[in-house]
């Protein structure tokens, strides 16, 4: 199998810290995967995309991208991957369309392929009637699909959802979690994070749990959950991480 | 460049969709610039049309006071009395009159001052000419000033100047006229009168230029480049607010996992910035040139150097917008940056002499005003606008401009990099 992602022992304290965020944290993710990176707050989760993307700096270890070192090659790596952030990373006070105008402009999407990649995304997400109006004015649920649309603009071969369903309605969900599907079966990887373990659990084709910056085990969820004797992977999650509460 | 388009439109609709933003960039200025502008015109103009009252009693009545007289009344500095309306002027009531500050100044020119002055010469000359008449001392009697504490040392040293000035005219006269008396009467040969010219040392007041021309500084000359360097700097206010909300909405963060380098979102915003300080400045001058005008003001001269007008332009607004970048990066919260913005901008402004002129300073402020960016940019459109400089003159100022806004974004990038490890 193609490792599309490879971590080996990355380690990150962030300064005035004394424990660390991760801490020698090793995996991979293959082609083709919804690889969902699981586990309670504080655990290590989001400083781990964090670094994916490029936004912050690892003090060790190695990890690559499609092949390219995020050390040296993140300019290589930014056009291929998509995020989506887990808050709504949009500009409030312009439109929808004006958004992803100036998300595609930057990705260097040529116009002509540009818009009807917008008009064919709005309409797949539903947001074609409200796409002149502006992003403060949007619900919850819109703000989410239109976050999600904004990673999603220029095909990236990898896409980080950071929580993507969290605080929406169930249409909402429903139509984002079916759409990734679709997009994940046409070659989108996908590296999710999110607290919702039922929808990761139906979501993900492999997953990983995380607590104190370190992988507590990995696999499809169906092969954890039948290993550890759990009902689900909620039971599983609190098998592994503890019933302690988390800050 | 299809990147560097698609942040100059996020730029410039940010912009625009903050109508309170635009209007403190656009109005606030515009606005300033007319009433700082009008307030020190009628400032200046108060020193000469409300004339200092002044008392003058000319118990002389010959040549010397009629002279001060005419003097004092020409300046068109002091409204010059010399009755009184209740009682009858004497040095006692013109003392008292001063004292009650109802004049600022009052004089008192004795009786005879100018035929004991033109008797003293008289005598003075026999003597030099080694006549036994000559010997009698007179009696001279000084010119009293009397002058109200609230008085201006300027007016008083104009006063007592004037009053030396025709006094020694008077002097020469006189000794001039005795000599030729004097030399008449021992030598027997035909001789006229000897004259003195009154302007004999012509002196002519001209304001220092760099070259040939005549342009004359005023309140629009100081105000509408004060205020147009003071409107360009105030737009960190907007930059750095800009930068910050980026960071708190998370859009920056999206932009940095994008193929989008941090010198390219920052030349972004300072594409856009400078669009926005070189129409404030435009605005500001054409203000000059023809609003002020039908104010009643003097229309605003610019020199003959437009390039040297652009060169001061673009290192003043990149210097303010290097500024606004580095307030944006290291600023925590809009708030945060907005009071540190604006406070500081506005200290820049006084010390730099934008409210008031440097040269009116006390010393140590003269010297203070040295370390603001205000009044690099200020004296860089002084050196265009009322000395008539050329693009030479002003690279002194542009380069120290530049320096300072390359240091705000090299700090705005060594802060952005330390933030990610």
């Amino acid at each position: 199998m193609t490792h599309i992602i490879e971590i080996k022992n990355l380690q990150k304290t962030y300064k005035g810290n004394v424990n660390p965020s991760v801490d020698g944290l090793s995996l991979s993710v293959e082609e083709g995967e919804i690889f969902g990176l699981l586990g309670p707050n504080g655990a290590g989760k989001t400083t781990t995309i964090r670094i994916l993307c490029g936004l912050v700096t690892p003090d060790s270890g190695d990890v690559s991208v499609c092949g390219y070192s995020i050390k040296n090659e993140m300019d290589k790596i930014k056009p291929l991957i998509g995020v989506v952030p887990q808050d709504f990373a949009l500009y409030p006070s312009l439109t929808a369309v004006e958004n992803l105008k100036i998300f595609g402009g930057i990705y260097n999407i040529p116009k002509k392929v540009l818009m009807p990649k917008i008009d064919s995304l709005l309409e797949i997400f539903g947001l074609t009637t409200s796409q002149d109006r502006t992003i403060e004015k949007y619900s919850g649920g819109m703000k989410r699909r239109v976050n999600l649309i904004a990673g999603l603009l220029h095909n990236p071969r990898i896409l980080f959802l950071d929580e993507p369903t969290v605080g929406i309605d169930v249409q909402s969900r429903h139509v984002i979690i079916e759409n990734l599907k679709r997009i994940n079966q046409e070659g989108t990887i996908m590296v999710y994070t999110s607290h919702h373990l039922d929808e990761a659990e139906h979501f993900c084709t492999s997953i990983a749990l995380v607590d104190d910056g370190r992988i507590i085990c990995k696999g499809t969820p169906k092969t954890l959950i039948e290993e550890a004797g759990a009902k689900n992977l909620e039971e599983l999650f609190l098998q592994k991480t503890g019933k302690k509460l988390r800050d | 460049m299809r990147r560097f388009k698609a942040l100059i439109y996020k730029d410039i609709l940010l912009l625009i969709r903050d109508l309170p933003g635009l209007a403190m960039m656009f109005i606030m200025p515009l606005a300033l610039v007319i009433l700082m502008t009008y307030l020190q015109d009628s400032t200046f103009n108060s020193i000469t049309e409300n004339k200092i009252p002044l008392l003058l009693l000319d118990e002389d009545q010959d040549s010397l006071g009629i002279s001060i007289e005419r003097s004092i009344r020409q300046s068109h500095i002091f409204n010059v009395d010399t009755t009184l309306k209740e009682e009858r002027l004497t040095a006692s009531s013109l003392e008292k009159a001063v004292a009650k500050g109802n004049y600022q100044i009052g004089i008192v020119i004795p009786k005879n001052t100018t035929e004991n002055i033109r008797q003293s010469i008289r005598q003075s000359v026999l003597k030099t000419f080694g006549s036994d008449s000559a010997s009698t001392a007179i009696q001279m009697d000084s010119i009293a000033i009397f002058v109200d504490p609230t008085t201006k040392n300027s007016f008083k040293s104009t006063i007592i100047s004037s009053i030396q000035e025709y006094a020694a005219k008077l002097q020469t006269g006189f000794v001039l006229r005795e000599v030729s008396i004097e030399v008449k009467r021992l030598l027997p040969i035909p001789m006229g009168e000897i004259e003195i010219s009154d302007d004999m040392i012509g002196i002519k007041e001209q304001y220092a230029r760099l070259d040939q021309g005549r342009l004359i500084p005023n309140s629009v000359q100081h105000n509408v480049p004060a205020w147009g360097m003071f409107a360009v700097f105030f737009i960190v206010i907007s930059l750095a607010g800009s930068i910050i909300k980026e960071r708190e909405d998370g859009s920056f963060t999206r932009l940095m996992t994008m193929p989008c380098p941090y010198w390219l979102y920052l030349m972004g915003k300072a594409g856009v910035y400078l669009m926005v300080c070189l129409l404030q400045l435009l605005l500001m001058f054409l203000m000059g040139i023809y609003i002020l005008p039908m104010l009643g003001l003097p229309a605003l001269e610019m020199g003959h150097c437009y390039g040297a007008i652009i060169l001061m332009s673009i290192s003043s607004s990149l210097a303010a917008i290097g500024y606004g970048i580095a307030i944006g990066k290291i600023a925590t919260s809009n708030q945060q940056s907005a009071i540190f913005g604006s406070i500081s901008v506005v200290i820049m402004a006084a010390i730099g002499g934008v409210w008031i002129p440097v040269f009116v300073m006390p010393n140590i402020m003269q010297t203070l005003s040295k370390i603001s960016p205000l009044n690099w940019g200020l004296s860089g459109y002084y050196d265009i606008f009322v000395r008539d400089g050329d693009l030479l003159s002003v690279l002194p100022e542009s380069g120290t401009l530049l320096v300072f806004a390359i240091l705000c974004v090299v700090t705005a990038i060594v802060y952005d990099r330390k933030k990610r490890r």
